[in-house]
Order: C-alpha cells, then sequence, then structure tokens
C-alpha cells in the first residue's frame, strides 16, 4: 500500500469515525448535563427570550470594543471564511465531499481558491504573531498551539499540492490527506470544538443576562 | 449644587467622610479575627472538588469548554488593564476550574485523570488571589467575549469551593462567620437597628415606622447604614414620608448586607435571605425594598433560590423604586445645580438590569447629567465590588483599577460622581482621598432627601 492509497484509506475513513464519534461523545457529554434553575422573577415574561439574540449578535463585538478588538476580529473572519471557501469550494474538496455524499456543486476556478488559500494562511501567520508577542493577553497553553499547526498544515500541504512544489504531486497529496486526517483527529478533543460550542455559550448568557432584563 | 435649605436640626450623624474613615479602622482589625482552617488539607481540597462538580451544571460545563483563549476578555477586565499582569486575563481564573472539571465531569474524564496533576491545596491556595481579589464578577468581559463566557459567575462557583477549602480571605471570612453565627454584620444587630431608628425618630422629630403590619412597603436598611452612615437610612426615612407611602422597617429583617453570596457559601446566602422574604409575607408587603447596597440586589431580587414568581410581593433595589416614582411624577425634587455623572454599581447595572431608573431620578432634579464614555452595559466597575473593598490584599489592584473609573468621570466634566450602592461608594472615597480627587462623591438617596421639594409635594 502506498502512502497515498494509506492516506486515501484507512486514514481517511478512520479520522472521520474519530471526528464524529468524537463531536457526539464530547457534545452529548455536556449537554446531557442537568440545568441549574433560576427561580427568581423575569423582568419581564418573555425577556428571556430575548437572549437568543447574542447568539447572532456576538458575531461582532459591540461598539464599545470595536477599535481594541479590530484586529483580532477582522482577522479572524477573514481566516474563517477564506478557509471555508477553500474546504467547500476547491474541486478536488467538492469530489472529495461527492464522493462520500453524492452531493455536488461547482467548484471555484483554481486562482480563486489558490488566492482563498494564500489568505487563510496569511490570516493564521497574522494570529500566530499576534499570540506570541502579547503572551499576557492570550494565555496560551500547548493545546493552542497544536491546534494552530494541525490547522495550518491542510493549508499548507494543500497549497504545496497544488502548485506542484517541493515533491512528487503523489507525495505532496498523500501528505496533505494525512495533515487533514491529523486535524481531524484532534478536533473533538480541543478549542476547534468552538464551531459548536458558540451557539449554546452564547444563548446560555444571553439568557442569564435577559432575565435581568439586560442585553449583552 | 444647591445646600438642602429646609430647617431641619443639627446633625445627629457623621459625614461620610467621617464613617469612611471610621470603618476602615474596623476593616482594618478583621484580619485579625479570621477563623483558622481546621480540616486537614486533603479534606479541604475534596471538599472543594465536591462542590464544584454539585454546582457545575450543563450552563457552566459549556462555559468551560468554550474558551479559544483569543484574548478579547482582556480588553474589558478592569484588573488586567490596569496591570497588564496575565494572571489577572479573565480566562486565566478559569484554568483551576477547568481542570478538575476535565477530571471530574468532563465527557473525556477518564483521559484527563491519566494525563493532568491531581489537584493540591497549594492550586487552590493560588486560586484566592484570582477568585476575589482580582475578580469583582462584574461581567464586563461577558461583553467582549466571542463565545458569550459567563465568567462571573464560574468565578462565584471558584468562591464556593475556596469556602469549602477554608480559603476565604480573613476580612470576609470574619464577616462570613459573623453574619453566619450571630447574624450580625460589624456587631449591627437588631437591638443597635432599633435604637438608631428611635435616634431619627427622637432627634428629628420624624415617624419611622417599625414593624407595621400590612405597610405596603417593606424597606430594608444595610449595615453600613447601622456602624456609622446613619444618613443613608434618615433619608430613605425622608423620602418614604415625603413620597407618602405606607412603608415600613422591620425590626428582625433589616439587613439588606449578605456574606453568604459575597464569600461564595450558597446555603449562607439562602439562610439569610429566608427571614426577609418571610418578614415580607408575615408583614404583608407588596414591595421590598432593597437598601443601597449592590450586592444585595442580586442576593434578594436575583436570588435563583427564592421563587420569586410565586411570592405575593415584587422585589425592587431603592433607585428602581424611585426612579418608578420619578417616572410617574410622584418625586417632586428642587433642581440640582452642577454636572453630575451616575456611575452603575455592576451588581444592579450590568448584572442587575436597573439602568434607566436612577437616571429617571437624576431627570426628576433636573440634573446636567453627563454619561461616562463606558456606561450602563459597558460601565467599568470601580474595582471595589464583591466583597473587594475589604481585602487588605486586594488594595494595589483596587487603587490601579481605579484610576480608569477616574478617567472615565474626568471625562464628562462632572463635578460629582451619584452612586447607589455602598460598597463603591465606599470604594469611591477611598479612592477620592488617596488620590486627592477634587470631586464630591453622592448616594442617590441621600441626594434624593437632600432635594425633596416640600412645597412642591404639598
Amino acid at each position: 500500500m502506498s502512502l497515498l492509497e494509506f492516506a486515501r484509506g484507512p486514514a481517511i475513513h478512520w479520522s472521520l469515525i474519530i471526528l464524529t464519534v468524537g463531536i457526539l461523545w464530547r457534545l452529548l457529554g455536556v449537554l446531557a448535563l442537568t440545568r441549574g434553575a433560576d427561580l427568581s422573577r423575569p423582568r419581564d415574561a418573555f425577556g428571556n427570550f430575548k437572549g437568543y439574540r447574542t447568539v447572532f449578535s456576538r458575531s461582532w463585538p459591540a461598539g464599545e470594543f470595536t477599535t481594541a478588538t479590530m484586529f483580532q476580529t477582522s482577522v479572524a473572519y477573514v481566516f474563517h471564511l477564506s478557509t471555508l471557501i477553500v474546504v467547500f469550494g476547491v474541486t478536488p474538496h467538492i469530489e472529495f465531499i461527492t464522493g462520500l455524499t453524492g452531493w455536488a456543486w461547482p467548484g471555484l476556478p483554481n486562482a480563486v481558491g489558490v488566492g482563498f488559500g494564500v489568505m487563510a494562511l496569511g490570516s493564521l501567520l497574522a494570529m500566530i504573531l499576534r499570540r506570541l508577542s502579547k503572551p499576557a493577553v492570550y494565555c496560551s497553553n500547548t493545546g493552542d498551539f497544536i491546534t494552530w499547526v494541525l490547522v495550518a498544515l491542510p493549508l499548507l500541504t494543500g497549497l504545496l499540492a497544488f502548485g506542484h512544489l517541493g515533491a512528487r504531486y503523489e507525495t505532496l497529496l498523500a501528505l496533505h490527506i494525512l495533515s487533514v486526517c491529523a486535524l481531524f483527529i484532534w478536533f473533538p478533543f480541543s478549542k476547534l470544538m468552538h464551531a459548536f460550542w458558540f451557539v449554546f455559550s452564547r444563548a446560555q448568557s444571553g439568557i442569564v443576562y435577559a432575565h435581568k432584563g439586560v442585553r449583552i | 449644587m444647591t445646600a438642602t435649605t429646609t430647617s431641619t436640626p443639627a446633625p445627629l450623624f457623621p459625614t461620610f467622610e467621617q464613617v469612611f474613615q471610621g470603618l476602615s479602622g474596623q476593616i482594618g482589625q478583621l484580619r485579625e479575627l479570621a477563623p483558622k482552617p481546621k480540616l486537614p488539607d486533603k479534606e479541604r481540597v475534596r471538599r472543594a472538588i465536591d462542590v464544584l462538580i454539585e454546582e457545575t451544571n450543563a450552563d457552566e460545563a459549556v462555559w468551560l469548554e468554550s474558551c479559544i483563549h483569543c484574548g478579547q476578555c482582556t480588553n474589558a477586565c478592569h484588573y488586567f488593564q490596569a496591570t497588564g499582569e496575565a494572571k489577572y486575563a479573565p480566562m486565566r481564573k478559569m484554568e483551576l476550574y477547568r481542570r478538575i472539571y476535565q477530571r471530574e465531569i468532563g465527557p473525556f474524564r477518564a483521559w484527563y485523570k491519566l494525563t493532568t496533576p491531581k489537584i493540591k491545596l497549594s492550586h487552590l491556595e493560588e486560586l484566592q488571589e484570582l477568585a476575589y481579589d482580582s475578580c469583582s464578577e462584574c461581567g464586563r468581559c461577558t461583553m467582549v467575549c466571542p463565545m458569550g463566557i459567563d465568567t462571573a459567575s464560574l468565578v462565584h462557583h471558584l468562591r464556593s469551593a475556596l469556602v469549602e477549602a477554608e480559603l476565604v480571605p480573613p476580612e470576609l471570612a470574619t464577616l462570613h462567620q459573623e453574619q453566619k453565627y450571630r447574624r450580625t454584620v460589624f456587631g449591627a444587630s437588631g437591638e443597635k437597628f432599633i435604637e438608631l431608628v428611635q435616634r431619627i425618630r427622637d432627634h428629628y422629630d420624624m415617624e419611622v415606622p417599625l414593624d407595621k403590619p400590612q405597610a405596603d412597603v417593606l424597606v430594608l436598611s444595610s449595615a453600613v447604614d447601622l456602624v456609622g452612615n446613619g444618613n443613608g437610612l434618615l433619608a430613605t426615612a425622608k423620602v418614604m414620608n415625603h413620597l407618602g407611602i405606607d412603608w415600613t422597617l422591620c425590626s428582625d429583617a433589616f439587613e439588606s448586607a449578605n456574606f453568604g453570596l459575597l464569600s461564595g457559601d450558597m446555603a449562607l446566602w439562602e439562610k439569610l435571605s429566608a427571614p426577609i422574604v418571610d418578614a415580607a409575607i408575615r408583614l404583608g408587603a407588596k414591595t421590598l425594598v432593597i437598601a443601597e447596597c449592590g450586592h444585595a440586589y442580586p442576593a434578594l431580587r436575583w436570588n435563583p433560590m427564592v421563587k420569586g414568581g410565586e411570592l405575593p410581593f415584587e422585589m425592587m433595589y431603592i433607585s428602581e423604586f424611585l426612579g418608578r416614582q420619578a417616572q410617574h411624577g410622584k418625586l417632586k425634587l428642587r433642581p440640582l445645580q452642577g454636572r453630575v455623572t451616575y456611575h452603575d454599581p455592576c451588581k444592579t447595572g450590568r448584572r442587575g438590569g436597573a439602568f434607566e431608573e436612577p437616571r429617571a431620578v437624576l431627570r426628576a432634579m433636573q440634573a446636567d447629567v453627563v454619561e461616562m464614555p463606558a456606561n450602563k452595559e459597558f460601565n467599568w466597575c470601580c474595582g471595589g465590588g464583591a466583597g473587594i473593598f475589604l481585602l487588605d490584599d486586594a488594595t494595589r489592584l483596587r487603587d490601579e483599577s481605579f484610576r480608569i473609573k477616574m478617567q472615565q468621570v474626568e471625562q464628562t466634566g462632572a463635578e460629582a460622581v451619584v452612586v447607589s450602592c455602598a460598597s463603591c461608594r465606599l470604594n469611591f472615597e477611598a479612592g477620592r482621598v488617596k488620590n486627592r480627587w477634587n470631586k464630591r462623591v453622592e448616594s442617590l438617596v441621600e441626594l434624593v432627601a437632600q432635594q425633596l421639594d416640600e412645597e412642591m409635594a404639598a
């Protein structure tokens, strides 16, 4: 079995299984816990429902913090959006997803895909440089750096494979797929789970404060 | 600002500056009276972990899971902004809680038990500064967190754990013990309260109802009033009488302060709330008014253990009560001269939702109110909330973070800061004296009493 066959075969299959089971295990393990009851009388009868707004409103910082968080917020948006476009917009990725699910959609022109890949990697670099330059602000731990490396590697190897740079295409493609496998395996055990938690966390706080008539 | 012109007897009580000086002396003695830990180290750690397990529900678990170490919360924390020290970053305060959660409750606990070190007493000892001295549970970090994590709630659970580990800071521990076993704060007993009421009645020839059945409004006092600032209770009585409210005080339910809440002792929090709720029911009050004591608002009004919806009375903070009177045109006040700004106490503002009512009171006295650049939900804590004003070890943090507040006030050009919380007021007073600050610090209730317009009311 060649490296590429291994990557396309057992590696990707097992990593997808770990990803799915791990995410479900972590979500259920938390969400199945009981919820504490707040018996105090809400400020207004239906006020608590207003708390759900926070799930959406917290997508951009409040005016009070816009200046202080501008760099972080902008770069994070560039990273998330360009990564999303690369993952779902590049033809080889669409073909992979089609193979798994049968779903298909038109891919982006190659140059556009590469452009977004470079933007994603560039924004990731900007974020790590800022993290390293302000240790007191970020309080980074080992998990933060592992996550960064495992998110950066698929972007880097994908660009290298696309450009046929540094090694044989088959080797680069195998490394790209293996780096994605590593990301899938790491995902459920890391802070990457914020992809799910943000909905619950924002909603909870929104409700806690809305109960008292405060919009956050 | 205009001075009161009504003819009143000579002042019975000291000025707030004198009260502050006296209280500072008393606070200084608290450390010496603090109880010493009695339990073996292992037992203290076990109890702390057990209480966190008990208090951690899905909400707490989600918040603990959600942090991405993005560092945004540091922009909002006055202690971090004032010092720049990594350990005061709000997310850092959660690290030990997260570790305990991951080892004991989290979905991957088997893995974390194998790979993370056991919790030791030394870890909890280090936590004391983070959960008490450097977090006033003001909730400002929640306003910026992209995940919306409610760090203040998590810190409160940490305080509960530290109560079990016998690691409450000495000043809070002394008052916690006093209120737990003697039901007094700074020695302010029921007898002293009755004596204070009588002194006000005698000196000012004023009606101050006590234990009056079927009164519409039951009004609470606070330890600060009892141990020095009688002007607080005097002002409340004047305003209530001026409004023609059918009100009363209660001799066995008068204390707003709750050192169960402040220390993190949930059982004591509940135990101290119960007699007040019972008294309001017994007296048949329709409204319970909480004195200018910021944390008393969440202790009673937002007490998650009291079924508020089933109570035959409603609870509100004194600024809310006065604000509603003003909004209904019942509070007739003389115009206030000079520019003022209003400081939202964290516990009644961002953590309580009483924003508009105190401002309505200031509007009723046609005050020239200029808001601070960060106000209402975004208000900066004064640095002394959640019991921190009492802590000697937190002096540096308090002093440095207060400078942020001073800058905020300076930008308004106000001559005075109006506050509606005894703790904030004491902290402002301390800051004012230390910095030789040329601003006045006014209590909302006392300002209202000063501006009452008897002719207009008549």
